[in-house]
């Protein structure tokens, strides 16, 4: 605003009314923008609301209860009796919180470790056939999830890791997306880092440890949130994978809960809650990353 | 050898859990290959294959998975205008006044709240407050506030806000017939049927002569149009969004300057400067949505209406889905997923042959 009012050559009624035009201007995009992040919230906020109604006015039309009851979270979390059952809840809500974390935190590990390793043979140390076996990991990435899918349930019945964590974990945890992803990350570093530490006497490994992946921190964060949440999200494999209760992640539990008190909405809304919070907490903390790593990794792929 | 010592684990699991994989289920489709302990796997050649192009569901969930595919390019211009809003100057004040404007909102929003809340007027007061703070953050935390706010529906995709729009969609006490009667009773319109969302067959292409076992009683929203809205609230402010904020901000200002300079109004700017600028974006958008969207569905499809009203909602995945792991027929599932392969590689290389000289030129 202040260089308009700066420019001399304008007359002063005409600079008058471009800054008015623009004020104007200014704030109907902030109200453009302020209606379409209620829209985005609506839905939350009557999530929220649902989720502390009593069953009798969860079919009413209005948000806000007119009697709250906070206790539906305690009876999904199995800490009171179902007011309708008059017992608790068949279903172990906070089991699946701890087998997603879980789950998700074994993948993402591996999945860092596994990747990183591969990333740093395929950027730093030349060997014959590199670029060949590099075309055969981007090849497979091509192929839909969908494809691989069958073929690894079968593998999972061979090797007798049905319906176990290891059944769930493995799979996820050798990433062709991850090695590519830290591959072209590894190889904006400077190789004269390398080639000063061999100086050096440092072995392969310890140019690994001591160079690269401090350098490689951004893409190692980026590769660990993605994996992370896509394992927290997963839904597929978990579903033709896991049969018993007790090793269910939330998202097929979430599935079994609305099956079997689908009729409660409040119960399944405090359920929903509790599914979705920590994606916020994480996404508010993340989020500068997480912005960073999806534009990166647009930018390289 | 020091680079097969680093390689090895993640070349292990990629031979097992991948490589191994694609050339098995491969071989496979050309088998009877099924998990039930009666048959016995035998070679059937191209069989699997034949079946399908006379399969007149795999047709008819094709055609679904097309039909969701209409909302791509809806999400697209939707993330791309959200886009363009948030790399657009917002000074609502200076950072100064920043925090006396956000204290006296907060407050008046307080107060606000406080006396509807007094008043008896408690669903007003959550409307009015939901307001103040969605304002309040946009004061206080400017642009990023707001791409925060965009990107939280696509943030929490999942399960757990599949289950939710379920309840917003239900025809008698959901959020959305809620909010329709009311607009339409204002509008004086109160006798007009309300959509029965996900457990009707109808579809806005409801009109077009298709075959009778694609299951379409009419013109209206339905079960598909649900998801569709869904999906393109969940993915509106999502990836597409960040994508184009960083193609938007690569932009060189010069030639928005020399622009306006030459007169060029807003629209002029956007179709020869904008547009054109973002075209390789826009290319890795289209490839990208064009390769989930045909592998898309899923999800929705098993959580929300297990494939229905009369397999409306059922997609190409689903389908593999019911094949391979309900029906056990896992030989005819590989053979639809490597079909399915098939579609994408085609289309990608579509895209790439005809994007490459779009994006070339401009």
């Amino acid at each position: 605003m202040s260089v308009s009012r700066d420019k001399s050559d304008l007359s002063s009624k005409a600079s008058h009314w471009h800054l008015r035009k623009r004020q104007i201007g200014q704030l109907a995009l902030f109200v453009a923008m302020v209606s379409l992040a209620c829209l985005a919230l609506v839905p939350f906020v009557w999530m929220v609301c649902a989720s502390v109604k009593p069953h009798s006015e969860v079919e009413a039309l209005h948000f806000w209860p007119r009697n709250p009851q906070p206790a539906n979270y305690l009876v999904v979390l199995r800490q009171r009796d179902d007011p309708h059952l008059e017992r608790k809840l068949d279903l172990h809500f906070g089991k699946w919180y701890f087998n997603s974390f879980f789950v998700s935190s074994w993948v993402t590990m591996l999945t860092v470790w596994t990747s990183s390793m591969a990333a740093f043979a395929f950027s730093r140390i030349p060997w014959p056939g590199r670029d060949k076996v590099f075309l055969m990991y981007l090849a497979t990435m091509m192929v839909p999830g969908l494809v691989l899918m069958i073929p690894n349930y079968q593998i999972m019945v061979s090797l007798k890791l049905v319906n176990t964590y290891q059944g769930l974990i493995l799979p996820g945890a050798f990433s062709a997306f991850g090695t590519f992803l830290l591959r072209q990350f590894m190889l904006t570093i400077p190789m004269s880092l390398d080639e000063a530490a061999e100086i050096d006497g440092a072995s392969h490994f310890r140019t690994f440890v001591e160079v690269v992946l401090p350098l490689a921190r951004p893409g190692l964060i980026t590769l660990a949130i993605f994996c992370f949440l896509g394992n927290y999200r997963s839904f597929f494999w978990p579903l033709v994978m896991i049969k018993d209760d007790w090793l269910r992640t939330l998202p097929i539990g979430m599935l079994s809960f609305n099956s079997s008190y689908g009729q409660q909405t409040e119960l399944v809304m405090a359920a929903t809650v509790m599914c979705v919070l920590p994606l916020v907490v994480l996404f508010v903390i993340l989020q500068k990353q997480l912005v960073r790593g999806i534009q990166l990794g647009a930018v390289k792929g | 050898m020091a680079a097969l010592c680093f390689l090895a684990p993640n070349l292990l699991g990629f031979l097992v859990f991948t490589a191994f994989p694609v050339v098995f289920s491969l071989g496979m489709s050309f088998t009877n290959w099924s998990l039930k302990p009666t048959v016995v796997t035998r070679f059937v050649g191209l069989r699997n294959y034949v079946d399908l192009f006379s399969d007149r569901h795999f047709w008819f969930y094709l055609y679904n998975t097309v039909y969701f595919m209409l909302g791509i390019p809806i999400g697209i211009a939707g993330s791309l205008l959200l886009a363009i809003f948030l790399s657009q100057p917002l000074t609502v004040a200076s950072s100064r006044s920043r925090f006396v404007l956000g204290g006296a909102m907060g407050c008046m929003g307080l107060l606000a709240v406080l006396f509807l809340v007094i008043a008896g007027r408690v669903e007003l007061a959550l409307w009015v407050g939901i307001l103040f703070s969605a304002t309040l953050v946009g004061i206080l935390t400017g642009k990023v506030g707001f791409r925060t706010l965009f990107y939280l529906p696509n943030f929490t995709a999942g399960v757990a806000v599949f289950l939710l729009w379920m309840q917003l969609y239900n025809p008698h006490f959901g959020l959305i017939n809620g909010m329709l009667s009311r607009i339409l009773h204002v509008l004086g319109m109160g006798h007009v049927e309300l959509p029965a969302w996900l457990s009707s067959t109808r579809s806005l292409l409801g009109f077009l002569p298709l075959p009778e076992s694609f299951n379409c009683t009419g013109v209206g929203l339905g079960a598909r149009e649900a998801i569709m809205i869904m999906g393109i609230w969940l993915g509106v402010g999502g990836n597409d969004m960040l994508l184009y904020l960083a193609g938007l901000s690569n932009i060189p200002l010069e030639l928005y300057e020399s622009a306006q300079i030459d007169g060029a109004g807003v629209w002029a700017r956007f179709c020869h400067i904008t547009w054109p600028q973002l075209a390789p974006t826009t290319f890795f958008i289209v490839v990208m949505s064009t390769i989930g969207g045909l592998q898309g569905g899923f999800e929705m499809a098993r959580v929300m209406t297990e494939g229905g009203p009369a397999g409306t909602t059922t997609t190409l995945s689903y389908y593999i889905y019911t094949v391979g792991f309900e029906r056990l027929d896992m030989g005819y599932a590989s053979s639809i997923s490597w079909f399915l392969f098939l579609i994408i590689l085609g289309l990608t290389l579509i895209n790439w042959k005809f994007g490459n000289r779009y994006v070339g030129i401009s």
